[in-house]
């Protein structure tokens, strides 16, 4: 058992919440990618002790779902949506931009940075748009996109925040995004600031039944 | 244009803090949900019938017909459908970010005409804004009482979750988004005999509402069925979000009224196509609408029964345009490639054919096409979507299979000159291709 | 019970049928075959492979769907032959095929393919799709047994849902999504199910094979018998597949009664060990200087003849004890049962290793009930083995029960069982403690009353048996007799080896004789006038022969196909005996030990019946010759007896059977023409008054425990693989025995200040071991777990009481 007694507390009240364990899963799953980074065999056991079926089945359910990584993607991972509205207004140019500014082809990763293509992100007003570590930046150009590569290569950001990104390497937007986030930073690695991977205090924000 | 906003009117005219709980109230939130907290099912379930109201999700039926055919049985449970996920769509997140006491105080509505007392929000993995937004509103209704034991002070009890899908665009159909609740592989269930509304999320009686039909509800409570179903002169009552995306000047989410024609909604709404180009096509309804193009739907209205007469559909309220520019093998190419990726895999039509028709129109793309590609695109979409007429007999256990046919049926349909010169430029151009013999290994 | 028939067309033609089913299973049940790879009769359908689309007329014009999912109904307008049906059909299999190799020649499902199958049938001749197969390293070991083939796979979801639905081992699962969807394990776990080869024998192509019959035969160089499984009591159906006189595999055979075609792995793989080297050829004698040297048939028969003549001379029938006849048919058993009564003329026979129940209790008693009857349970009272380890088949029809059928069902056992998951009370005790357990759950005390409400809801099925080697079989007696009594109670008492109720219905245990009659039973002229009379009092049990050796009452013993020494929990002193002669298939740590040794021939060497734990009797069969000169147990026995001076005069096994049909009440009328042709799931044999001399009525006698003094009690139980010959001979599953351990609770473990893998040493007056600790949470306090008969690991015997010292 790799985690932190305070993890497996926060692992059983999210299980709690639910009225058969089993739906716990993906939170879970979450959780374990925040531990480690992505999902190594033993978080993937972890859970399926935590919600009580076999480590095949919680594997079954993490490799249908592209978010789950289950293989390292570096501290910032880009995932650039080359779906119908991105692709085209120039998505595949911005992503080869970022291949070939990173020196990662899309699909792999270094210990820094991982580069893949997603599909539909839900930015399409806002194309071409990626997320890094999933959060968004919409109205990307070849341009910024290769000094957003460079920020986090020379910046090696301990923090990934939405609206600092968007104001960073953002234009156009699918609607205003009009508010600040000021909660709304995320620690490196693919994984949610809901389930507290910042330093802030996120315990409001866990998706749930409030406090 | 000034049209009649129901569901963005606070955002639009509270940029700043529309989202926030005490501008919420301020604009007359909750009352609503108060009141139905006193009304019996049969009231709410009338109510929303009469209203009109239908599912914005895509298949635009009776939100308040659904409401009624749930099964007796309890515990039953909500789940709102948040996992949009069609590509040209982004209608929900901004409801989601930018209203979410709407949707909070629409669930409440829905778990009391339903008599639930356990709800859930799916919100898909890449709208983690969206979730905080929620989760926040979320957090501040169960501190005012408002979700959590007894809520407003009465004996009714209502629990809300917020739950983060993970990157599975298959989650949006509504049996597949069940099983990704209940902590499984996001598979669509067989309907029948798992209709949610009988058998659903933990095989019990399940409603399951979309975003923008759940923010409707605190309106048609609070302003009645009628006003609801004055606003539009369609079957289709009250107003319909539409995202619009693509080569136009301005793309973005626009509430609008049912009724007006595409060239509004492309030249006037969108503000017409990007540099001056020639519209070419649109998608009309989400990725899996056939398209339309501008010499026969172009002064069309905007309307499910029209494009539903014209072989396509509004579905979600995506629309997607390409102009002049466009590529239109390559696009086709993009939104088969879309739903080949997003293939659960259960199915072998969709698992296989979806992929391989990819795999024929990249080969197109690249150079290697050949005569009989076009009749063999044909047939493989045949063989997922049977006749391939409109709406689809699949041969699948769900629609994706099917929605990877359509942009197949509307190149070739529309623009199978542009197909036969990708194969007419290719360097081995008219080969009939190999095939490999099975029998003969066997 | 029979459902309202309802009126359904299929191509035209109107049948009228009962209206509980899907459309797949009725067009076949009416002649027209729907093509299909994912659909099973025994799962629930999943709609997943689109292969048996077929049209129906419904409100909203025809409509193609999927006949595994669709139910039928009144006025059901069905066409399966359409062109829009044939083209869905050739879409699909050309789908399938897409990403199929074509190394059919290599591949061991060539000849018996549905793949293949269909494709010849129905597939077109060429495929269409020329780009890039999908590629997976193939094959890959998924676990001991099983080879997984990616790139063979259809993704039909049967090896999966067969995991998960039916045996609840759901370690081998769909990962990767789309395109890329493919069967696999855990990364670090393998597919280690006791049910794993079903999934070999369910997958409709070449995707999973079992790694012992990998490239041994082709379908058609298979010669082919159905026969029935003796490797537990339940009686599963199987077919032999033999070539080359070498028996190759075992495949289950759908039998509604019992296995509903499913096998454990200890059976399915279970045939190796008859084609071992070691098994015995010749008959062997021991010459003066110690050692075995092989003797002719005469030459061992004579000396045999000779010696327990001389014994039964010079100390007196009762001097001679016989031990075994569990594992063979019923007719062995029955001459075992002969021999020892006719012509020793002793009445110390027993075919359990005191290890079972009493034997009244397991073969008459009154009450008994089908393993059908989990069907229609609404409760089920399960105190017993851990089903999953001793009876594997009967575990998947509990699980069936309770997961997919509703019934409740109520576990009493000292440790977790495999069915745990499923059950709706779990109690666990420590060993000893079982009366006192009992006793509150028949009052419905405390922790008890739901669980006593719940069995107050019939149908109750109760499995009754020992849950350990430590246990008294008294309080399983005591079980079966507050069962009974329960609403529309049937009660399964149970024992694992083989062909035990066989050999108990043929009177091999002490207080018994042929077809259910005690001693002193009336209804036994037909025995008696062709015995010449019959025994007057009951003779010893395996214990009591235990005694008499170390007292030295006991001078000779035949073991027939028994190996006490290993199997009884306090052992066996073969040494003392001045003679001892064994009739077996092995040399074993009892065979090896005798004076002369007989070899037999074993399971698909010979034919005969044998009686399940129902009571259902049904056919084995020879498939191969056997190995040397090897000869049935019966024929080896009949010589003995001419030797003796009193032959039995039997002159085939089918001859016995129809002596055992004449003078064995219970079984009178039981013919190999009825259980072959009439009955292919066996012929129940019902423990009814017209039929049984004997109705065993059993009492509650132990409601109350006295608590142990010692500080650990132990539970001792059998696993499936385990130390046994038929096992270890087995070179696929002898290694798959978990090896003794020291399972303790945690907080023992801490209180002896050990954790995982620490050695301790446990003792009881039997003996003493030093194992390496697991920790078990399931067990109770102060109580110790060690598997039973495990390679290189100790024996305690039947003591409750050990110590456990850490090292």
């Amino acid at each position: 058992m790799s985690w932190s007694a305070e993890t497996i507390k926060r692992a059983h009240d999210i299980v709690a919440r639910y009225p058969e364990p089993r739906s716990a899963v993906m939170p879970l799953l979450y959780l374990a990618m925040r531990q480690d980074g992505y999902l190594t065999a033993d978080g993937m056991k972890q859970v399926a002790e935590l919600v009580g079926i076999t480590p095949a089945q919680v594997q079954s359910v993490a490799t249908f779902y592209v978010m789950f990584k289950t293989e390292p993607k570096g501290k910032y991972l880009i995932s650039m949506c080359t779906s119908i509205s991105c692709y085209l207004m120039g998505a595949d140019d911005v992503l080869h931009a970022i291949e070939e500014s990173s020196g990662v082809p899309a699909g792999e990763a270094d210990d820094e940075i991982g580069v893949e293509h997603a599909e539909c992100i839900g930015a399409c007003g806002g194309a071409p748009a990626c997320l890094v570590n999933y959060e968004l930046i919409e109205g990307l150009t070849v341009e910024k996109a290769k000094e957003l590569v460079k920020w986090l290569r020379d910046g090696k950001p301990e923090t990934i925040n939405g609206d600092e990104l968007q104001t960073l390497f953002g234009s156009v937007t699918s609607f205003d995004w009009a508010i600040k986030e000021e909660n709304a930073a995320i620690g490196p690695y693919p994984a949610f600031p809901v389930f507290g991977t910042a330093a802030q205090n996120t315990d409001a924000l866990e998706p749930g039944r409030g406090a | 244009m000034a049209y009649p906003l129901v569901v963005t009117k606070r955002m639009m005219e509270h940029p700043t803090d529309s989202h926030t709980m005490e501008r919420y109230e301020a604009t007359g939130g909750y009352v609503a949900a108060r009141q139905s907290i006193g009304q019996t099912r049969e009231e709410l379930v009338e109510l929303v019938k009469a209203s009109g109201l239908l599912g914005r999700g895509g298949a635009a039926f009776s939100a308040g017909l659904k409401w009624s055919f749930l099964a007796p049985a309890r515990p039953a449970y909500l789940v709102v459908n948040g996992d949009e996920s069609e590509p040209g769509t982004f209608k929900d997140r901004q409801l989601m970010e930018r209203d979410p006491h709407q949707i909070v105080e629409g669930m409440i509505i829905a778990a009391k005409a339903n008599e639930v007392h356990d709800s859930f929000v799916y919100i898909r993995g890449e709208y983690p804004k969206p979730a905080r937004r929620l989760q926040q509103a979320v957090a501040e209704a169960y501190a005012k009482g408002y979700l959590g034991k007894g809520i407003f002070g009465t004996d009714y009890d209502l629990e809300l979750t917020v739950h983060l899908g993970a990157g599975a665009y298959i989650c949006g159909e509504e049996t597949a988004l069940l099983n990704s609740l209940e902590g499984r592989r996001g598979e669509p269930r067989l309907k029948p005999p798992y209709f949610p509304a009988a058998k659903g999320l933990y095989m019990k009686p399940t409603i399951v509402n979309n975003i923008e039909t759940i923010s409707n509800l605190p309106h048609i409570i609070n302003q009645g069925s009628e006003w609801f179903a004055g606003l539009s002169d369609s079957a289709d009552t009250g107003t319909f979000m539409m995202s619009i995306s693509g080569h136009v000047n301005k793309p973005g989410n626009y509430e609008l009224p049912h009724g007006l024609t595409w060239r509004e909604v492309i030249y006037d709404v969108a503000g017409g196509i990007r540099n001056g180009n020639e519209l070419k096509a649109w998608v009309p309804g989400g990725a899996s609408a056939p398209w339309f193009v501008p010499e026969l739907h172009l002064d069309k209205p905007v309307t499910k029964e029209a494009c539903a007469a014209d072989g396509s559909m509004l579905g979600s309220g995506a629309i997607i345009v390409m102009d002049h520019t466009t590529d239109m093998v390559g696009a086709a190419e993009r939104l088969v490639a879309f739903f080949a990726e997003e293939s659960c895999g259960q199915c072998t039509p969709c698992r296989e054919g979806t992929t391989w028709l990819d795999m024929i129109l990249q080969r197109v793309l690249n150079g290697a096409g050949r005569d009989a590609d076009i009749d063999l695109l044909l047939d493989v979409a045949d063989n997922i979507s049977v006749g391939l007429g409109w709406p689809p007999k699949q041969t699948t256990i769900c629609p994706l299979g099917p929605s990877a046919v359509s942009p197949v049926m509307s190149l070739v349909r529309h623009f199978r000159d542009e197909v036969e010169a990708h194969i007419a430029s290719a360097p081995h151009a008219g080969g009939q291709g190999v095939s490999v013999s099975i029998r003969g290994i066997a | 019970m029979s459902d309202p028939l309802v009126k359904i067309t299929i191509n035209g033609v109107a049948h009228h049928v009962p209206g509980h089913s899907v459309l797949i299973k009725t067009a076949e049940d009416l002649g027209t075959y729907i093509p299909r790879f994912c659909w099973h009769p025994r799962m629930a359908p999943v709609g997943m492979c689109r292969m048996c689309l077929v049209e129906i007329e419904g409100p909203r014009g025809v409509m193609l769907v999927p006949s595994c999912t669709t139910p039928i109904h009144d006025e059901m307008i069905v066409h399966t032959e359409t062109d829009t049906v044939k083209k869905a059909q050739e879409g699909v299999l050309e789908f399938l095929l897409a990403n199929h190799p074509l190394d059919c020649p290599v591949c061991d499902r060539g000849g018996e393919c549905p793949l293949q199958d269909q494709t010849m049938a129905y597939g077109p001749g060429e495929s269409r799709f020329v780009e890039e197969k999908r590629h997976y390293e193939k094959p890959i070991p998924i676990s001991d047994l099983v080879m997984l083939d990616r790139e063979r796979c259809i993704l039909c979801a049967r090896c999966t849902r067969f995991s998960d639905e039916i045996s609840g081992d759901p370690l081998i699962e769909f990962m990767d999504r789309g395109n890329s969807t493919q069967v696999n394990t855990f990364t670090e776990e393998p597919f280690a199910s006791y049910f794993s080869g079903n999934t070999v024998q369910l997958c409709p192509v070449g995707a999973l094979t079992a790694s012992p019959y990998r490239f041994r035969a082709r379908p058609w160089d298979l010669r082919v018998i159905g026969s029935t499984c003796t490797v537990c009591s339940a009686g599963d159906s199987i077919s032999v597949h033999a070539s080359q006189n070498e028996v190759l595999r075992y495949l289950g055979v759908d039998n509604d009664a019992t296995n509903h075609g499913w096998l454990s792995d200890k059976c399915r793989f279970g045939f190796e060990y008859l084609n071992s080297d070691d098994r015995l050829t010749t008959p062997l004698v021991r010459g003066a200087d110690g050692e075995f040297a092989e003797a002719s048939w005469s030459e061992a028969l004579g000396l045999v003849a000779e010696k327990l003549t001389a014994i039964v001379t010079d100390h007196g029938p009762q001097a001679v004890a016989g031990l075994g006849g569990s594992r063979g048919t019923n007719e062995d058993a029955y001459a075992f049962s002969k021999f020892m009564r006719t012509v020793v003329g002793s009445g110390h026979i027993d075919s359990q290793m005191d290890d079972g129940l009493n034997p009244q209790l397991l073969a008459a008693l009154s009450g008994k009930g089908l393993i059908g009857d989990l069907e229609h349970a609404k409760t089920i009272l399960l105190w017993a083995a851990d089903l999953k380890e001793e009876h594997p088949t009967l575990y998947l029809r509990v699980r069936r029960a309770a997961q997919e059928l509703g019934a409740k069902l109520i576990i009493v056992h000292p440790r977790r069982t495999g069915l745990d998951d499923r059950a709706t009370f779990k109690f666990g005790y420590k060993p000893g403690d079982g009366g006192r357990v009992l006793s509150e759950l028949m009052a419905g005390q405390g922790e008890y009353a739901a669980a006593r409400a719940a069995l107050s809801e019939g149908p109750v099925v109760a499995i009754v048996g020992r849950t350990g080697l430590t246990e008294s079989p008294v309080l399983a007696e005591s079980v079966a007799a507050f069962a009974r009594d329960l609403p529309n109670a049937s009660v399964l008492p149970i024992v694992r080896r083989s062909n035990t109720y066989g050999a108990l219905d043929m009177g091999l245990a002490p207080n018994l004789l042929p077809g259910r009659a005690g001693i002193g039973s009336p209804g036994c002229a037909n025995l008696e006038a062709t015995w010449g009379g019959l025994p007057t009092k009951a003779g010893y049990d395996a214990a009591a022969i235990a005694t008499g050796i170390d007292e030295g009452s006991i001078k000779g013993v035949i073991l027939l196909g028994a190996d006490p020494v290993a199997d009884m929990p306090n052992g066996l002193d073969l040494t003392a005996p001045d003679f001892v002669v064994a009739i077996d298939l092995f040399l074993t740590e009892s065979s090896s030990q005798a004076d002369v040794v007989f070899p037999a021939l074993g399971f698909a060497e010979k034919e005969g019946t044998v009686t399940n734990l129902e009571g259902r009797v049904q056919k084995v069969n020879r498939v191969v010759p056997g190995p040397g000169q090897a000869r049935e147990d019966w024929s080896i026995l009949d010589d003995l007896a001419a030797r003796m001076g009193k032959p039995m005069g039997f002159a085939s096994a089918e001859a016995i059977s129809k002596e055992i049909a004449h003078v064995a009440p219970a079984y009178e009328s039981v013919t190999w023409d009825l259980v072959t042709w009439d009955h292919p799931d066996g012929a129940v044999v019902p423990v009814v008054a017209e039929r049984s001399p004997l109705e065993y009525v059993p009492v509650v006698s132990s409601t109350s425990s006295t608590p142990s003094k010692s500080e650990f009690v132990l539970h001792s139980a059998r696993t499936m693989y385990d130390n046994g010959v038929m096992c270890q001979q087995g070179p696929s599953i002898g290694k798959l025995a978990p090896g003794a351990a020291a399972y303790l609770n945690p907080d023992d473990a801490e209180r002896l200040g050990v954790v995982d893998g620490d050695l301790v040493r446990v003792a009881s007056t039997n003996g003493q071991g030093d194992l390496p600790v697991v920790i078990d949470s399931s067990l109770t306090d102060g109580v110790v777990y060690v598997p039973f008969n495990q390679p290189g690991g100790p024996r305690f015997g039947s003591d409750l009481d050990v110590s456990v010292v850490k090292l």
